[in-house]
């Protein structure tokens, strides 16, 4: 058994594994025998382990051989004239790292939801969406080509709309999931025709093709002029499931969802999803030049917002989504600057801090009650805010516009969605009239079989 | 093989329309659906024997009896035999799920009825055959939503759009005939032949502005009914055989094939846009049909291979996803009546099992990873973008506005609390074996894609005429189909 072989069989058990407690779980659900809470916490997260041990030793073979990067052949999926995709995957100094950290995280989100849902109605349905999400971030952090890296990414997107809303009772967690789906099908516009525009450029998805398999001193293999669109393309995408103005409205309302999830999607691994890409592709980002500094200004734009509007929060989740939204924003202005270990450093050190911080949100009061208790009293206000050293108009100013969020939510929804709704809400109705001059009276009876 | 796939065909038209004249005359006592479930599966097999033994041939489309001229009377290729079985499996999911009280044996019939001129529209190129077939085929669905209680409006704006429909496509086929633009240079005549044929299936389809019929059908016809109708596209077909296989690809398309085309994309995105806002479950299905049935449209008047395999992939996937979803939806319907999408509706409570249904179903059918929709996306949006950019937009902006019209028909569906204290209500076996089934061939055709993919490129390749350029300048995108390219009955 050759190097090569090893790795490979490593990297196939990363992505199988949790995939394989998807199917274990998801099959006796599906025909009406879901396994007991027990049965479902042990198999999702013996899937989840197992992923991290294979990344933990794959990166242990990676290191003795220098980080050299391995790519896993798995041939084409399908493929029409010179279109064709090919389920490739990648082990390198990027990816390994993020899938033992994303899987390792998963892990230990798992161990704690299954006391912290215990005997939640929709326990079994909670741990199969955790497990596809697994699956999803794998599938996208080995991912060798783009197609792959977009099922992934729509996995990503699917598991997330689905955990904002998991307690459907609830209207507001409704609302957020559709508004959460909403964002990310816009903003998966830029993924899908990055990747069209792959294909016509090198004639496959693959990733060796546009820039060389050697993360970070990977090279650019595409014009500029393609590297430019396609980057912008991807920046627009990332936009989306990390949450940057102006498409950061639905990630205070995602916290609708149990805990665990929030804290493992919008605190330490969705919401770096679209770090991850610009980072995989950061050699197509030194191409582009409008595409890094779109990326500055969006991403120190976001820190701003979030940082201003996060301040008013009166709920801690709330408070905690929006300085996830802070340091997602940092990230992206840091991979503006061509820097590169740097924000993989901050991704994973902001991940673990900001996850805690979201599970153990639910305890807050009795953390508080504890410090104070510890204190003997009160700790007081802060007394080093920066805000305070603002001029006092120029405060009120900005606690008016952190109130109404930075006016995001008015601009996008009385500028955008409003005319946009307004005009299908006109067409179904002529529609409606139209058909009743088409189908006449109803005539009697009513209802159908 | 020739007579054994011929024998297939007959037993595919035959052993279905027999079960109906046999439910028609009484046979099955109290209990049509057995007779007909059997018969389809017949079908079913039958169509998969002819699949079966067409991938083992050289690529040649079988063909028979062309004595009228612009088509064989009977006309197996790599297209029938996809689409055969598809129709089988689409029918005999609706046959098991169906409530028990809207199967009587006069609607087993009708149904049966209906399926076997459907087979018999996908197992011809004749264009006389096909108009037959479209009365045949129109009738059976009018008669079904006529008998419905409170379908009277629905019966009467389908009958409107399939009389238009059915009166352009006989006078734009006679014409055709007379003058077939297919063997000389044509004259007007065969020109306004092509174009009242390109009208006819634009009424069928449903492309905008002929597209009211759709939803209206969905909302005041019975699911299997709805369903039966759509689901195949018989209008697609039509426009396959007669439209596209006729045209100087990849040079350039016809003119009708132009505005078919541009009218199908529109009426992809605006289908999708209007599914957001539907106020009931069934119009938001009618408009997403409606949607899907342009986009397969769209992409088969393209002009480029993928775009045609794409535009089938969608065929099949959109075809199962949205019967999988009418399925369901008739399964809540008859438990606890229609479903409004004003405010959520708590269903998920009721009815779990389902709920989950219909979210794979939906997922399926919007593009999931490991799912053939997903396939079927990345072909369609990557042809349509290689050929036309704004064509790619529009569908692209279809996939989209499609996907949030979905996830909204689930939350507000299965989201919010369960009004009242009401019975929940389980999934019933023959309903959790056909829905499962037909996941799981989403499913299969998604993970491994490539069998279907490679049959669907190899006829269409074929029907493009890019084999034969291809292997005359050295290419080899299919040296089968390019060496039987010659015995295409109308080649260009």
């Amino acid at each position: 058994m050759t190097n090569h072989d090893v790795v490979s069989l490593l990297v196939t058990c990363q992505l199988a594994a949790p995939a394989a407690t998807l199917a274990l779980v998801g099959a006796p659900t599906l025909l009406g025998r879901p396994p007991s809470e027990q049965a479902t916490t042990r198999i999702v997260g013996a899937g989840f382990t197992i992923g991290f041990l294979a990344g933990l030793i794959t990166l242990g073979v990676l290191a003795v051989r220098g980080f050299v990067p391995e790519i896993v052949h798995f041939g084409s999926w399908f493929s029409v004239g010179h279109h064709e995709a090919t389920i490739d995957l990648v082990a390198d100094a990027l990816s390994v790292p993020y899938v033992c950290f994303s899987t390792g995280l998963c892990a230990l989100v798992n161990a704690f939801a299954g006391k912290y849902l215990h005997r939640e109605p929709g326990f079994t349905r909670f741990f199969l969406l955790l497990a596809l999400f697994g699956t999803g971030m794998n599938l996208m952090v080995l991912a060798g080509s783009i197609d792959v890296l977009f099922a992934g990414w729509e996995l990503l997107g699917i598991s997330s709309t689905l955990l904002i809303g998991f307690f459907l009772e609830r209207g507001n967690a409704v609302r957020a999931a559709l508004r959460a789906f909403t964002t990310y099908r816009v903003c998966d516009v830029g993924l899908l025709t990055a990747a069209v525009l792959v294909h016509r450029a090198v004639g496959s998805g693959d990733f060796e093709h546009l820039f060389g398999e050697n993360w970070p001193n990977g090279t650019c293999l595409v014009p500029a002029a393609t590297a430019t669109i396609v980057s912008l393309l991807l920046v627009f995408a990332a936009m989306g499931k990390s949450a940057q103005v102006p498409f950061s409205g639905w990630l205070p309302l995602a916290m609708e969802g149990p805990t665990p999830s929030s804290a493992i999607f919008y605190g330490a691994l969705s919401i770096h999803a679209g770090a991850y890409v610009l980072l995989r592709c950061e050699a197509l980002l030194e191409q582009a030049w409008p595409a890094r500094a779109a990326l500055v200004v969006i991403g120190l734009g976001t820190a701003l917002h979030a940082n201003i509007v996060g301040r008013v929060q009166t709920d801690l989740k709330s408070m905690l989504a929006y300085a996830s939204m802070t340091q997602a924003g940092l990230i992206f202005a840091e991979i503006g600057f061509g820097w590169r270990v740097i924000p993989l450093v901050h991704v994973v050190s902001h991940a673990i801090l900001r996850s805690l911080q979201i599970l153990r949100s639910p305890s807050a009061l009795h953390d508080r009650h504890e410090l104070e208790a510890a204190l003997g009293g009160h700790p007081g206000a802060d007394p080093w805010s920066i805000g305070k050293l603002l001029p006092e108009r120029l405060q009120a100013m900005l606690y008016r516009i952190a109130l109404d969020r930075g006016f995001e939510e008015m601009a996008v929804g009385r500028l955008i969605v409003a005319p946009f709704m307004r005009l299908l809400e006109l067409a179904a109705r002529l529609e409606r009239r139209w058909l009743a001059l088409l189908g006449g009276d109803p005539g009697p009876g009513g209802g159908r079989p | 093989m020739t007579e054994a796939m011929l024998l297939a065909a007959i037993v595919t038209v035959a052993v279905p329309l027999a079960a109906a004249a046999a439910t028609a005359l009484g046979a099955g006592g109290g209990r049509p659906r057995r007779i007909a479930v059997a018969a389809i599966c017949a079908a079913l097999a039958s169509s998969l024997a002819i699949s079966l033994l067409w991938s083992r041939t050289d690529g040649t489309p079988l063909a028979f009896g062309d004595r009228l001229g612009g088509g064989s009377v009977v006309f197996i290729d790599g297209i029938t035999a996809v689409l055969l079985p598809y129709v089988a499996i689409v029918e005999l999911a609706i046959l098991l799920v169906a409530p028990r009280r809207a199967l009587d044996a006069a609607a087993v019939a009708r149904l049966l009825a209906g399926t076997a001129a459907t087979f018999a529209i996908f197992l011809t190129s004749h264009p006389l055959v096909m108009v037959a077939l479209w009365v045949a085929t129109a009738f059976v669905t009018w008669v079904s939503v006529r008998v419905t209680p409170g379908g009277r409006p629905a019966a009467r704006t389908f009958a409107i759009a399939m009389a238009n429909a059915v009166t352009c496509m006989a006078v734009g086929t006679v014409l055709l005939l007379v003058d077939p633009p297919w063997t000389t240079a044509a004259g007007w005549v065969g020109t306004a032949g092509g174009w009242l044929v390109a009208v006819a299936v634009m009424i069928r389809k449903g492309i905008f502005p002929f597209h009211s019929w759709y939803p209206a059908l969905f909302a005041g016809a019975p699911m299997s009914t709805a369903l039966s109708a759509t689901m195949p596209q018989v209008a697609a077909y039509t426009a396959v055989r007669l439209l596209i296989g006729h045209v100087d690809h990849p040079e350039g398309v016809a003119a009708e094939l132009v505005v078919l085309a541009q009218l199908a994309l529109v009426t992809a995105a605006y289908g999708a846009a209007l599914a957001i806002v539907q106020r009931d479950l069934r119009s938001l299905i009618g408009t997403l049909a409606m949607s899907q049935s342009a986009m397969v449209l769209a992409g088969l008047a393209g002009t480029l291979p993928m775009e045609l395999d794409g535009a089938f992939c969608v065929w099949v996937s959109s075809g199962l996803a949205l019967t999988g979803i009418g399925l369901v939806t008739w399964a809540l319907e008859s438990r606890a009546g229609s479903i409004s999408l004003d405010t959520p509706q708590g269903r998920f409570w009721d009815a779990p099992a389902l709920a989950g249904f219909f979210l794979l179903f939906g997922l399926a059918g919007i593009g999931l990873p490991g799912t053939l929709s997903f396939v079927a996306d990345d072909l369609i949006v990557s042809g349509t973008l290689d050929d036309h950019i704004h064509a790619g937009l529009l569908v692209i902006a279809a996939t989209v506005l499609g996907g949030i019209a979905v996830m909204r028909g689930w939350f507000h569906v299965f989201g919010g609390p369960l009004a009242g204290d009401g019975p929940r209500h389980a999934i019933l076996p023959r309903e959790r074996v056909a829905l499962t089934a037909l996941l799981a061939t989403l499913f299969l055709l998604g993970v491994w894609p490539d069998p279907l993919v490679r049959a669907l490129d190899r006829a269409t390749g074929r029907l493009l005429g890019v084999a034969a350029q291809e292997a005359a300048t050295g290419g080899s995108h299919d040296p089968e189909a390019a060496a039987g390219l010659q015995d295409l009955p109308h080649g260009s």
